[in-house]
């Protein structure tokens, strides 16, 4: 136990629990801006695995910061096919995203078959390129601090870095730009935006487009810096989890980069906690994230529920 | 004067060949206040519509200072100086009251919202038309009179010159009534124009200048309103002399209802209806008076088992109802004439002859060993249809398809059809034409006079006062007045104790809850 405690206040596992969390708020805050706009996008797995296995393929060709760019673009398209079946062909979103997922379950399988020539298991013999540490080891310099400083922020990736900078832009965006208040009301009660002469569906489909973008970038950093190489199904339900930081954060930026921090340190958990508890099985410790988003909505919508009563009562 | 908005020979008919507009005209000037009436299915709707850009015309031509105009969204109407208040208000309920104004106008500061600005003018607005509203709550929190200025002020920042208020008076208290038509006497006298969609003719009458009467699609003339009279603009509506009056019951009988101490709650705990007392006889029709959300329809869910009773109790001939559910209270005599008749009432994908018979599948007429007798419930809805004259194909046909007021036919018929001991009836006529209307209200009294006890409730005095015995106010879930219906009770009166400005004592209510 001790030792778990000791592992767990190291900047190591600060580090780990960052690596952990930045795929899963990329697509937390793709998920949120889907959600805002009343457009639920249940996509969010099948669009990061399709990013995931974009930006291993591109990079084996193209520098990396291409390949993350492939990634946003492959997941923004799967967004705007969502979008284009969902608003405009009028088909149940929900199916249209789980259509997405079943696709890209099964689709990145068959293409990684293709691009590997016959390996439909990992991309092991693709040589990928991995997205690059940024390096801040000038810091060191500082006295006293310097080395603190160091070994907690130097080495991240820079998406970890973009991720962390676009929890402030969203945020302006929805609260302190016209764009964001169109983007509430659209997914609020969207009869208001219409009357005011606002294209409720454009809206709608620009929201997905991000959405997606966001969780194919979420499905980059995955796959060329938390690993470098694609295996199939490597997103394992962090789409879903993303859906439901979503709700845990309360449907606000800030609140979706505590909850993906608090996924994202019990994903580190299961990845350290192997080496601590030898005679664990494996199986049960990865289990771990699953069952503490299942326990955090449990007691999020129990708490949600409790606050309208209250909310009720000392309305009357 | 040449008029500033005309529209000439306007014709629009939807896919599935509804004529909405066949020939309109219609030539509002400026600094008027134009009433347009007409049955509800008439074509004012399709009309504003087409106004707004909102719906395009297949025919004819719109002319806004004299020069020929065509919008083809609602944004390019808003360009051109025109402004629309939708029946059902267009706010988002979070936002505060200085964001839904300026939500899709926004003023900027370089990229971002500028909230200083926004609140400064929405206060300029609400000073110069006298429309009183504070600009920081969110809106879901305002009474309705309020979001309907909040409706008013977000068309005027778009610098609308032609307001078209559609039913505003609607979902409004009397004295709220008179707020309103004050601040569209503020607009007019400052150069604004209003056109004021509407049906009851007496507030048509006290605010508009001229008055545009239509009927099936087509425009059936123009008037000054100081030519007309209640009674003939009422016939040019409807084509026909109409007498929307009833008469009163004979004699109330036995007490059929009891109701005591009743508590009903919201799912979060909250007090719908407060310790409530109330006796219902047999052949009498009372009036449930107040303003929505204040306890009326708490009460007639919690009868009719929609809501569970959460203390005290309420008895039919006896029977105490509590215990009972929903089909055990219908099979005692308990009918119900529900709110919503789409979501409520009806199940629109299936037949008219399904549901005729939907609340009587216990029925050995309809149902025998567990399969339904097709023959008998097809010539029970032949018979139902004929009777309650409704428009139809035929019983197959889904109800979906039909118009509001035939919809409603079918509620009554399959509720009515049986004499029940208790009625239940919450806003009979919302959305029903005229014709339809008068026929569901005599359907309504033939039913009290063979016996039955009626609780009656509806957003419309007019037809609470033409249709009651007694009336009771409802404020926060709770009785604050009872009165024995009479020539001399008005809305006025009845408006005072809906909006809590005034409370009768026990012995002033003992005297009508007899």
């Amino acid at each position: 136990m001790i030792e778990l405690l000791a592992t767990v206040i190291s900047s190591a596992f600060f580090v780990t629990v960052i690596r952990t969390t930045t795929p899963l708020l990329l697509a937390t805050l793709g998920g949120l801006i889907a959600d805002l706009s009343g457009a639920l996008n249940v996509a969010l797995e099948g669009q990061m695995l399709v990013g995931c296995l974009t930006a291993v393929i591109v990079s084996v060709y193209a520098p990396w910061y291409v390949a993350v760019l492939a990634g946003l673009g492959s997941g923004a398209v799967l967004g705007l096919v969502m979008a284009f079946f969902a608003l405009r062909l009028k088909a149940d979103i929900i199916l249209v995203g789980f259509a997405i997922n079943i696709m890209a379950a099964g689709g990145t399988v068959f293409a990684l078959a293709m691009a590997t020539g016959g390996d439909k298991g990992t991309s092991i013999n693709l040589v990928s390129k991995a997205i690059p540490p940024v390096d801040l080891s000038f810091l060191g310099v500082i006295p006293g601090i310097g080395p603190v400083l160091v070994s907690l922020l130097s080495g991240h990736s820079v998406l970890s870095w973009v991720a962390a900078f676009l929890v402030f832009a969203i945020w302006y965006f929805l609260y302190r730009m016209p764009w964001g208040l169109w983007l509430r009301g659209v997914g609020e009660y969207p009869a208001a935006p219409a009357a005011a002469g606002i294209p409720v569906n454009a809206v709608r489909a620009w929201s997905l487009v991000v959405s997606g973008g966001l969780a194919g970038l979420g499905g980059a950093q995955l796959a060329m810096f938390n690993y470098v190489g694609f295996a199939r199904d490597m997103t394992a339900g962090r789409g879903f989890i993303a859906l439901g930081a979503v709700l845990l954060g309360a449907r606000h930026p800030v609140g979706a980069l505590l909850a993906a921090l608090l996924f994202g340190a019990f994903e580190g958990l299961a990845v350290v906690m192997p080496g601590l508890f030898a005679d664990a099985p494996a199986e049960l410790i990865r289990m771990i994230p699953f069952i503490v988003t299942i326990l955090a909505l449990v007691l999020f919508s129990y708490r949600a529920q409790r606050a309208r009563q209250m909310r009720t009562l000392s309305k009357s | 004067m040449a008029p500033l908005l005309q529209a000439i020979s306007i014709g629009k008919t939807y896919p599935g060949g509804v004529v909405a507009n066949d020939g309109v005209n219609l030539s509002v000037s400026a600094g008027e206040v134009h009433a347009v009436v007409g049955e509800n299915g008439a074509g004012k709707s399709t009309l504003m519509k087409i106004l707004f850009g909102i719906e395009r015309p297949d025919a004819g031509t719109l002319l806004l200072d004299g020069k020929p105009v065509s919008f083809t969204n609602p944004r390019e109407a808003i360009e051109a100086g025109i402004g629309m208040v939708f029946q059902h208000f267009s706010l988002v309920p979070s936002f505060s009251v200085y964001e839904n104004v300026v939500l899709g106008a926004e003023p900027r500061n370089g990229i971002g919202f500028d909230r200083e600005k926004a609140i400064a003018e929405v206060r300029a607005l609400s000073e110069k038309f006298r429309l009183h509203v504070d600009p920081l709550p969110a809106v879901g929190s305002l009474p309705v009179g309020q979001q309907q200025r909040v409706e008013i002020l977000k068309a005027l920042y778009r610098d609308a010159r032609i307001l078209i208020l559609d039913e505003p008076t609607a979902v409004l208290a009397p004295q709220e009534v008179e707020e309103l038509f004050v601040a569209v006497r503020a607009l007019v006298a400052q150069g604004r124009t209003v056109i004021f969609i509407a049906h009851k003719l007496p507030e048509v009458l006290e605010i508009s200048d001229r008055i545009t009467v239509m009927r099936a699609g087509k425009t059936v003339g123009e008037v000054g309103s100081s030519e007309v009279t209640e009674q003939s603009l009422a016939t040019m509506m409807v084509g026909r002399d109409v007498a929307l009056r009833v008469d009163r019951a004979v004699t109330a009988g036995e007490l059929a209802c009891e109701i005591k101490a009743l508590w009903v709650r919201s799912d979060a705990g909250q007090p719908l209806v407060q310790d409530l007392n109330l006796h219902v006889h047999a052949g009498e029709i009372v009036g449930l008076v107040g303003v929505e959300g204040n306890g009326q329809a708490a009460l007639l869910d919690a009868i009719s088992g929609a809501q569970p009773i959460a203390q005290g109790v309420a008895y039919l001939n006896g029977t105490s109802l509590g215990p009972l559910s929903t089909l055990e209270r219908r099979a005692i005599g308990v009918a119900n004439i529900p709110e919503d008749r789409i979501a409520q009432g009806l199940a629109g994908g299936a037949s008219v002859a399904e549901n005729l018979v939907a609340t009587k599948l216990a029925d050995r007429r309809y149902v025998r060993l567990g399969l339904l007798d097709l023959k008998a419930i097809k010539s029970n809805a032949i018979a139902l249809i004929e009777r309650y004259s409704v428009r139809v194909g035929g019983p197959a046909q889904a109800v979906s398809t039909l118009s509001g007021g035939n919809m409603q036919k079918i509620v009554v018929a399959r509720e009515l059809s049986e004499q029940p001991k208790l009625l239940l009836v919450s806003q009979p006529t919302r959305g029903v034409d005229l014709g339809a209307t008068q026929f569901i209200w005599k359907s309504l009294t033939d039913a009290r006079d063979a016996g039955a006890a009626v609780l009656l409730s509806s957003a419309d005095l007019s037809e609470l006062l033409a249709l009651s015995d007694r009336l009771v106010v409802f404020y926060r879930g709770r009785l604050v007045a009872a009165f024995l219906n009479s020539a001399a009770l008005t809305p006025e009166t009845l408006g005072s104790y809906m909006l809590g400005l005034a409370t009768q004592t026990e012995d002033e209510m003992k005297v009508a809850l007899r």
